[in-house]
């Protein structure tokens, strides 16, 4: 067990170096910060002195390893966008505001995922498990960002129950939280639904029926307990796919967190913004999945360790 | 096993929820006072406290500052409202001596301003990372501090335009040097000290607030206790920040005004024009002997730019893309009320430059087009600008007309920073829209556009124009320069070097019930400035 | 990467009700019918049943309503800002949609299910770099890097069809290899493998056929998510270039107008919404027909 979890953690972090030069390697294919700085009419001589401030003119692998080198060491150079800031203080700065929308899109699907997913597997084939179904479908077949403006209009002009867009306390939040979390909803449904079958079948429930132990005690108690497990392996890859929506939802509501930090960060050509904000989605993405592992490992030792 | 299980999986979810839970508690509401004034806009290229460190476009921190030439809100003619109370300039324009109004003080209590501080501001806004547009105005100047108030900036040869680069487009925000001597340029990250009628109050991403200076060193005093900008990229959101009331203006694309207007919105426009503009047959670098040089291109055929100018129908565009209010363009870069305007470009437009397929149809087939040129097809580039939501689908409208008459086209799809690339590489082989705003003094414009030193997204260039434009920087003699600016205005009409498209006026739509009225004069690259002139409502 | 347990109770369960939905989900007749009818059939005879051409612009009918708004029966749909017929470019889209799905959803495959099958069976080193590869293009934003790109080599068709194949790839290679580990502990590679059979004889003989299914399966719910993302990436501004009309583009293009011209990015949004729904119907249904083992999320 312990070895299996040393394992992850390399290979986690093997990954996680690899990531380091594609995205080295991605930001210098993608042009010349100085196309996006430097003014209309900049000289030759302005050009080549911002060329060597950042060291542009240097060859690439004594570029990445000094990146790398300062990478470790938590710097990820100054942001060439917002001057007089470090590229992982901006990024830092913004993070929280990603995390609290996505937390918020995770708790949602949860609350609404798993009952909706646990009444379709116990009225499994009924109208109702059609109709959950289609429900949970709908949030899937439709692009966030429209479902995004959808939502600000109905909602925030239309009814005027809550604000339309930008950074605020909790009414702020729930209009972008939900056009995340619908998207995950089917995915969480789903899961949650086949797990509920399957142990609706074990032997234990069955015994429990025959104790006359009640049908919503083995439901809510029993049952449930026991397949939560399922969509909790899910959560490494929700969190996965919440971070990469956050780039559309985050850029509809105005909502300043990383994902619109990212796209400013590639319009404005910010190399040190960009590769800072994939490393950290690659973090958080890689973290969470090593914990969720560790957890189902502990949780099941059965599980194969390959 | 069941119950580590299930204990286990309990903690996980409970922990999720726990954590949603603390992480959405933990959000500062966002206060709200009747007597703030918030803005959507566009947000700017570049976060900064530091201006010089910007393309010298909108600076979010605008309102707090102020420069040394000020900006009439009507005319947009430089008057004394900066922070020079006058300026001289020497007979050969070398030499500009700028006195600073007696009265004039920084925010929270950095003292009075003095030459000290304008030499300071100049030396950061000079200096080797600065990146504004137009640094090279501002380089090159001997500084003398004559005495506290008065300083005078002596160059080598005339600098026509010094006034241009201390003013509303201009570059030079004057900053404190008593705060930057006690606490650095972090002092200024933190809280930058200005001299405008409002004073920094604190930014956070997307947002910026600032406060109404009371007893401001002009006398004058804003209606709005606090002014806000609320930046958002989105222009459906933007609408719907100003629908909501959560916005009492907004800055919106032409084509989402309606909407506004139907909700009892109203439009207020800059004084005058901010801007122009226009498509360009770029990567022409025709001077003799420029390796660049691509004479088989289809558009260094002047019969193939006169097709493509008379492919367009103007009268749609205006109607179709700017939502009929805009003006026709007749020559880039000339101006009214600028030196060397030529009443007979105007005048011949319909006659040069209307809207004739048919005879599109005979120039093309006089240039042998499409078979007398190896690559016929037109790249039309689809790019979105600051401050310039149509480009796009004015690209496909340009397309669309094109066709009609017989090019072949397509569409390129890049961004704003990648065209300005291409330029530079001197390889924009295409034809890019572009916009002179705020509309820059002739000579400046013609430097812009026509030299090889000037903006990448222009790419007309021939000896002659390149020679007219040196002339014209060269020459004192206001006369002469006024008749050189005419002929060389004329020489790239009759070129048809560009198609020139719009002039039209920066537009803000407000909600009435909260601002009565905002008179400013559009000298700005976005267009907006005057913000203590924003009045309230019902007051 | 822990092998999720099998789910066969979808079959195994016993029909005990007879009820419409059921029938329905038996023969899919209600999801296919809305699939030929907004997909399959336009992308096919676009040409013959479009009213207009889509680029056909015409300007004196500008943002016209769809007939039931106060339209006409000249553009059903309504037009967008240049006076192209809505119904038109949904239909032409449709193209696309179709187009980009198919090729984007091949390759991926492709290559999901051959490195898959490859680290399933070879173990070892194959199976460890295979593997990394899969976790590091999960961990990848590639949005992100799709827009960090697109930036400066402007948007394509094919770097559309790039994204696609990175973004699918890698969850083929899982399941293939998870199904691939367990095939080749089983009776009848062992027996092939006694008989001499080569390793590619028996990859491709004897694995390849039984995870067929999957593939199918997994592939054919990937068209939903191949339509949404476009969709995306149009958002951003780099799907599929102007003026072709992509449905993701005509979405993201109207979305600014969702008041007063919705029909413009409403019906290709509908498209969208019918095609994604019917196809993941389908999907459910192909998945209980095909391989029940399979858990999709």
């Amino acid at each position: 067990m312990r070895r299996f979890l040393v394992i992850r953690f390399l290979q986690a972090l093997l990954a996680l170096w690899v990531i380091t030069i594609i995205v080295f390697g991605l930001s210098h294919l993608t042009g010349s910060p100085i196309d996006a700085l430097l003014p209309d009419d900049a000289s030759p001589e302005q050009i080549d002195n911002l060329i060597r401030h950042w060291g542009l003119d240097r060859p690439y692998h004594v570029q990445y390893l000094t990146f790398l080198g300062n990478a470790l060491q938590g710097d990820f150079g100054e942001s060439l966008k917002w001057r007089g800031q470090s590229a992982l203080g901006v990024v830092l700065q913004r993070l929280p505001a990603t995390l609290q929308l996505g937390g918020l899109a995770i708790l949602i699907s949860v609350v609404v995922a798993i009952p909706l997913g646990v009444m379709a597997a116990v009225r499994k084939g009924t109208t109702l498990d059609a109709s959950a179904n289609v429900i949970a479908l709908l949030g899937q077949s439709l692009p966030t960002f429209w479902l995004g403006i959808i939502l600000i209009w109905v909602f925030a002009v239309g009814l005027g129950w809550l604000p339309t867009s930008g950074y605020g306390g909790i009414t702020y939040m729930i209009l972008p939280a939900v056009a995340m979390a619908w998207f995950q909803i089917a995915a969480l449904t789903r899961l949650t639904r086949s797990a509920m079958l399957e142990v609706l079948d074990a032997e234990y429930v069955k015994l429990a029926r025959l104790k006359g132990v009640p049908e919503w005690q083995i439901v809510w108690k029993h049952a449930l307990r026991n397949a939560a497990i399922v969509p909790l392996t899910y959560f490494g890859v929700l969190a996965g796919s919440i971070l990469t929506g956050s780039v559309v939802i985050e850029t509809v509501f105005a909502w300043p967190g990383t994902g619109w930090l990212a796209i400013e960060a590639i319009r404005g050509r910010d190399f040190p913004v960009v590769q800072t904000v994939v490393l950290v989605f690659a973090v958080v993405y890689l973290g969470l999945n090593f914990i969720v592992d560790a957890l189902y490992a502990y949780v099941d030792p059965r599980i194969r360790y390959d | 096993m069941p119950t580590n299980r299930n204990h286990l999986t309990r903690r996980a979810l409970a922990g999720v929820a726990a954590l949603a839970i603390i992480a959405t508690l933990g959000l500062p509401a966002v206060a709200q006072t009747a007597d703030r004034v918030v803005i959507a806009l566009d947000p700017p290229s570049t976060e900064t406290n530091r201006f010089w460190t910007t393309s010298g476009g909108f600076g979010g921190i605008d309102p707090a500052f102020e420069r040394l030439v000020g900006n009439d809100p009507v005319t947009g003619a430089y008057d004394n409202s900066g922070l020079a109370e006058r300026w001289e300039v020497s007979d050969d324009f070398t030499s500009w001596t700028f006195y600073i109004h007696p009265e004039a003080e920084f925010h929270f209590g950095w003292g009075p301003v003095t030459a000290a501080d304008v030499a300071h501001s100049h030396a950061l806004h000079s200096g080797p990372d600065s990146t504004l547009t137009g640094v090279q105005s501002l380089r090159g100047a001997e500084i003398e501090i004559i005495d506290d108030k008065t300083i005078r900036f002596t160059f080598e040869e005339p600098r026509i335009d010094f006034d241009f680069a201390n003013a509303g487009r201009g570059s030079l925000y004057i900053y404190s040097k008593a705060q930057y001597d006690a606490e650095g340029l972090e002092g200024y990250d933190r809280q930058p000290a200005g001299t405008g009628h409002y004073q920094y109050v604190e930014s956070s991403p997307g947002q910026i607030v600032f406060a109404r200076v009371e007893d401001h060193w002009s006398g004058f005093q804003p209606d709005f206790a606090e002014l806000e900008f609320r930046f958002t990229n989105e222009a459906a959101t933007k609408l719907a920040l100003l629908l909501s009331g959560e916005a009492h203006a907004a800055n919106l694309p032409r084509e989402l005004q309606d909407e506004a207007l139907a909700d009892g919105k109203v439009i207020i426009s800059s004084q005058n024009p901010g801007k122009q503009v226009v498509l360009i047959p770029n990567g022409l670098y025709q001077s003799e002997g420029d390796p660049a040089h691509k004479p088989d291109l289809p558009w260094a055929d002047i019969r193939i730019r006169e097709a493509m100018n008379r492919a367009l129908d103007r009268d749609t565009i205006v109607d179709a893309i700017f939502a009929g209010r805009a003006e026709k363009l007749v020559r880039y870069g000339m101006h009214e009320p600028h030196e060397g305007f030529a009443p007979e470009l105007v005048e011949r437009f319909e006659e040069m430059y209307g809207y004739d397929p048919e005879r599109a149809k005979e120039l093309l087939a006089e240039a042998g087009y499409p078979d007398a040129f190896p690559d016929p097809v037109i790249p039309i580039i689809s790019t979105v600008s600051p401050g310039s939501p149509e480009y796009p689908t004015l690209a496909e409208l340009v397309q669309i007309y094109f066709e009609e008459v017989g090019f072949q086209t397509e569409i390129r799809e890049m961004d704003w920073a990648s065209v300005g690339a291409a330029g530079r590489g001197r390889a924009a082989y295409f034809i890019n829209p572009v916009q002179n705003s705020p509309i820059r003094p002739s000579n400046v414009a013609l430097s812009n556009t026509f030299l090889p030193t000037g903006s990448p997204y222009h790419g007309y260039e021939d000896d002659r124009i390149i020679e007219l434009t040196n002339e014209v920087n060269r020459t004192l003699d206001t006369e002469a320069r006024e008749a050189l600016i005419r002929e060389a205005f004329s020489y790239v009409y009759e070129q048809y070097a560009d198609m020139p498209m719009v002039s039209l006026a920066a537009e803000i739509v407000v909600d009435p019930e909260v601002i009565a009225g905002w008179t400013y004069p559009g000298v700005t690259s976005n267009g907006f400035s005057h913000w203590q002139l924003i009045e309230a409502a019902g007051q | 990467m822990s092998t999720p347990a099998s789910d066969t109770t979808s079959l195994a369960d016993p029909i005990r009700r007879s009820g419409l939905w059921r029938q329905l989900k038996r023969y899919p007749l209600v999801p296919l019918t809305i699939l030929m009818l907004v997909l399959i059939i336009p992308a096919i005879f676009a040409d013959l049943i479009a009213p207009y051409d889509p680029y056909q612009s015409h300007l004196r009918n500008r943002l016209a309503p769809p007939v039931f708004w106060g339209g006409s029966w000249e553009f059903i749909l309504g037009t967008d800002r240049l006076g192209r017929d809505i119904l038109s470019r949904i239909m032409h889209g449709a193209r696309y949609a179709l187009a980009i799905s198919l090729v984007g959803i091949f390759l991926g495959a492709i290559l999901g299910t051959f490195l898959g099958l490859l680290a399933g069976y070879r173990c070892g080193w194959t199976d460890i770099i295979v593997m990394r590869l899969v976790d590091i293009s999960f961990a990848l934003p590639s949005v992100l890097l799709a827009l960090a790109l697109a930036a400066v080599y402007g948007p394509s068709f094919q770097a559309v069809i790039l994204v696609v194949v990175f973004v699918l790839w890698a969850s083929f290679a899982r399941q293939v290899r998870a199904e691939t580990l367990s095939l080749r502990e089983r009776d009848f590679v062992a027996r092939a493998r006694v008989v001499g059979c080569g390793h590619t004889r028996i990859l491709f003989r004897h694995i390849l056929p039984n995870v067929v299914n999957t593939v199918v399966v997994m592939a054919t719910l990937q068209i939903g998510v191949v339509v949404l993302l476009e969709a995306t990436l149009s958002f951003l501004g780099i799907g599929i270039p102007r003026p072709t009309p992509a449905w993701g583009l005509l979405v993201a293009d109207g979305r600014q107008l969702v008041v007063s011209a919705w029909w413009i990015s409403f019906f290709p949004g509908m498209a969208i919404l019918f095609t994604v729904l019917s196809i993941n119907l389908l999907g459910d249904w192909l998945r209980d027909r095909l391989d029940p083992k399979l858990r999709q999320v």
